[in-house]
């Protein structure tokens, strides 16, 4: 194929109405089980929200302005409800076994989501500019160093600044994209079929209910 | 609606949703809990360990900070890559190949050149650098040798630190300028000194102030890594960064921890726990444990009560 089309396909179905805001949903998809994903989701949006208006008010502001202060509270506690709800999220998709049916890719970018998660945290942590900053850039330089990773310098609170405000969460906002899309494009993955139900595939995914549409 | 050629989901049921109401409600309800949090809990602060507080209240400790930078015998003085060519801290290879990216030579760095503009308000200083910088290596190791065992027994006495006449030369009035400045409050300044000359990082204050300082502020604090340091916070009822877990808790295995290359072999093996989670999908038996589990029939329990009733009914249709 054509590399030109293949990526105008790939973009149509990538930024489709259908992908990002469905008007129906498989009925084993929906609950409160169903709902950690946007969870998550939502408290990425609250935290690059509050952390927009800190970002553009500077770091003294946040530290030394009462309203600073509150906003840099509901950053704190979204990042907070982001991991609570992500690991959530990571439980029930590895108890479903999502991947079956081709969603391997969608797995493994979630996975890495959390992964660059972690890093996008910790320099959120260096950026208090407290005890606690103070503290976890030197613990973390050592194992950063050994690791041959001295190019990310803890202890740098610029460099920590730049990374945490732009290079991780648009890293991280991209990967979590390309992972919604997928999840809706790949359709989420049906249930285990029961003892009693006919299957015939090796992932357990069920082939053999007839087509609805 | 769902994309015929990818998606298998078509086979089942489908129900109406309204996703712009669902992704507000969610959006909505951490705003509202988050502001809630905030508002009632705010975010823990514990006020930053600054260098002037630490030498007022704790000046003979500083002056063996300043010391241990001066002789070498600093944990920084013998760090290594990427901050010098000293071994101390070298874990691996890897480290040694990244090579000097972070210059800091502390007997420059943290003591001759802050006193060296320090002197530039008082002149009383020049004599004394001078005159060490002229010394022999040898000569400069006795004279600091000579301080270390008088610091040893010194009386602090508001703020001073004092120690009888020793064969010190001029190390002596070095260390009792350098107390003088850490409690100025200025010494940070001249340690965070970029060659811009516009400050953005603050390695060679934080490196200073690395050893003792912090390590007994954290210490009472409980935040040592032996002691889970890196995942809670130090005010008991908030939680601290506890997606590092897994990591701190390979700190906590005693083959590990007391490891020469503790750091490398826990940021290690926990990065090869995370990528076999990662490809979970493609090991043989991991990715089947879920079905073998049984979770899933809690996570789908209305549909298999709906379905997996006794007349093995498949799934109805949609119009």
């Amino acid at each position: 194929m054509n590399w030109t089309v293949y990526v105008r396909e790939k973009t149509q179905l990538l930024f489709s109405l259908d992908t990002w805001l469905p008007t129906e949903l498989p009925e084993y998809a929906t609950g409160i089980m169903y709902t950690l994903g946007s969870l998550t989701a939502s408290s990425f949006v609250v935290l690059v929200v509050s952390g927009i208006l800190m970002a553009a008010n500077g770091p003294q502001w946040w530290t030394i302005s009462s309203i600073g202060f509150y906003l840099r509270g509901i950053h704190f506690w979204s990042v907070q409800a982001f991991f609570f709800f992500m690991v959530l999220h990571l439980l029930r998709v590895f108890f479903s076994g999502a991947w079956r049916g081709g969603r391997e890719k969608t797995w493994l970018l979630g996975t890495l989501a959390l992964l660059i998660s972690v890093p996008t945290a910790f320099t959120g942590y260096l950026m208090r500019g407290d005890f606690y900053s103070q503290w976890n850039a030197v613990q973390a330089k050592d194992g950063l160093n050994a690791l041959g990773l001295a190019w990310f310098n803890t202890l740098n609170a610029g460099q920590m600044y730049g990374l945490h405000v732009v290079v991780f969460p648009v890293i991280l906002a991209f990967i979590i994209a390309i992972h919604l899309a997928m999840v809706r494009i790949k359709g989420v993955v049906p249930p285990y079929p029961g003892p009693d139900e006919p299957h015939d595939t090796e992932e357990g995914v069920n082939q053999n209910v007839p087509s609805a549409h | 609606m769902y994309h015929p050629r990818t998606d298998v989901t078509h086979r089942y049921r489908y129900v109406s949703t309204d996703f712009v109401k669902h992704l507000l409600g969610t959006t909505l309800v951490v705003t509202v809990v988050t502001m809630a949090l905030s508002a009632i809990f705010h975010e823990p602060v514990r006020p930053a360990l600054k260098i002037d507080t630490y030498a007022n209240q704790h000046p003979r400790t500083f002056m063996s900070v300043a010391l241990n930078a001066l002789n070498g015998q600093g944990e920084i003085a013998d760090y290594g890559p990427p901050y010098n060519n000293g071994t101390g801290s070298v874990q691996d290879v890897v480290q040694k190949w990244v090579g000097i990216i972070h210059p800091v030579y502390p007997k420059t760095d943290f003591i001759l050149n802050p006193l060296k503009q320090a002197s530039h308000l008082d002149p009383q200083l020049t004599p004394a650098l001078d005159a060490f910088e002229a010394a022999a290596p040898a000569q400069q190791t006795k004279w600091e040798a000579a301080f270390a065992t008088a610091l040893a027994h010194a009386r602090v006495v508001s703020g001073q630190v004092l120690l009888p006449p020793g064969p010190y030369g001029p190390v002596g009035p070095m260390m009792q300028d350098m107390l003088k400045l850490g409690q100025s409050g200025l010494l940070t300044g001249a340690l965070n000194r970029s060659p811009a000359d516009y400050q953005f990082d603050n390695q060679n204050s934080l490196l200073f102030l690395q050893g003792r300082p912090l390590q007994d502020a954290a210490s009472k604090l409980e935040l040592q890594g032996n002691q889970w340091g890196i995942i809670h916070e130090e005010n008991a009822p908030y939680p601290g960064p506890w997606w590092m877990t897994i990591v701190t808790a390979i700190y906590q295995i005693p083959f590990i921890a007391n490891a020469s290359a503790a750091d490398a072999l826990a940021l290690g093996s926990g990065m090869f726990l995370f990528i076999l989670l990662m490809v979970a999908p493609w090991l043989p038996g991991v990715n089947r444990l879920p079905r073998f589990l049984g979770i899933h029939r809690l996570i789908w329990a209305s549909y298999y009560r709906k379905y997996q009733s006794a007349s093995s009914k498949p799934p109805e249709q949609t119009p």
